[in-house]
């Protein structure tokens, strides 16, 4: 069984992973989402690597790959790729990726991650007010778009910071170290408590991946 | 707060960074002295004034590139690339 770095409230296992059973009804939530499969890519910077993943670097999309289902994938860096798959999917998209970009003719790395960084979503309309407090990034829609993604520092942790709104509402997701999982959820826990921040387990509100609906 | 422009993520808090150091010209090992060499390890001028220094954005998209920074008010304007 699978752990994540973060400690599970109410915890059971599914997906080959101890994972919160807890429902939060509250608007503003926080959801530890380390068990999706965490790939990252890395190649050139503006060759076949980013036209085949179709997203440059600040970006993000959803897409297709072959045979692994629904991603969504991440511009992460220049020449650096995250893809979040569903849960249990890593090896496959090691393989599927691979496999996509092999004959590429470029330099390419595909390493899965996802036992070794730490996934968080936080949703709700006043995320934003939330993360202001833990981070000098400016927020507003022209600078940080809907389907924007960048790296920072987030309560002093090296942070990839994705917008991915779902349900009408702000949404990011916060990847970090393993290492720094479990402190950067207590931070955002901290930060949010005034905004009448709740924790919510890994099955319940906005849909995960990229078809919108939970992991499978 | 001193902001820095990096060249692929845009001005970000210095806190992000770590100095990389006067941007001065690598003496060739091949063909360099001993004492060439060692004064380009270890003795760096310390300039008032402006000055190009490369520095490497850790907490961000994990690059060098080079920055022009004057050392007596901290003003900085884009640099020339890092060699
Ligand atoms: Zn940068």
């Amino acid at each position: 069984m699978a752990r994540s770095p973060i400690a599970v409230v109410d915890g059971h296992v599914r997906h080959g992973w101890e994972i919160s059973a807890r429902a939060a009804a509250a608007e503003l939530t926080l959801r530890d989402e380390s068990p999706l499969a965490k790939v990252v890519v890395r190649g050139p910077f503006a060759g076949s690597v980013r036209s085949r993943l179709g997203v440059p670097f600040g970006r993000i999309i959803r897409t297709e790959i072959p045979d692994q289902g629904p991603v969504l994938v991440v511009g992460a860096g220049p020449g650096e790729w995250l893809v979040l798959g569903p849960v249990g999917t890593g090896g496959g998209l090691v393989v599927a990726l691979e496999k996509l970009l092999s004959d590429t003719g470029e330099f390419v790395s595909v390493v899965d991650i996802t036992h070794g960084r730490a996934l968080v979503r936080l949703h709700g309309s006043a995320a934003r007010q939330v993360l202001a407090k833990v981070t000098g990034i400016d927020l507003g829609d022209d600078a940080t778009p809907d389907g924007s993604a960048l790296r920072t520092s987030v309560a002093r942790i090296v942070t990839d910071l994705v917008r991915d709104d779902r349900d009408g509402a702000v949404s990011y997701l916060l990847h970090c170290e393993r290492s720094s999982g479990q402190f950067l959820f207590d931070q955002l826990v901290d930060a949010g408590a005034e905004f009448g921040l709740d924790v919510t387990g890994f099955d319940t509100g906005p849909g995960t991946v990229a078809d919108g609906r939970g992991p499978r | 707060m001193m902001l820095l422009p990096c060249p692929w993520c845009g001005p970000r808090n210095v806190t992000e960074f770590r100095y990389g150091g006067r941007a001065v010209e690598r003496p060739d090992p091949g063909t360099t002295s001993p004492e060439r060499w060692r004064r380009y390890l270890h003795l760096q001028k310390n300039p008032l004034g402006w000055d190009t220094e490369n520095w490497y954005h850790s907490a961000g998209c994990r690059r060098y590139f080079a920055v022009q920074r004057h050392t007596g008010t901290n003003e900085v304007r884009a640099g020339e690339a890092s060699t």
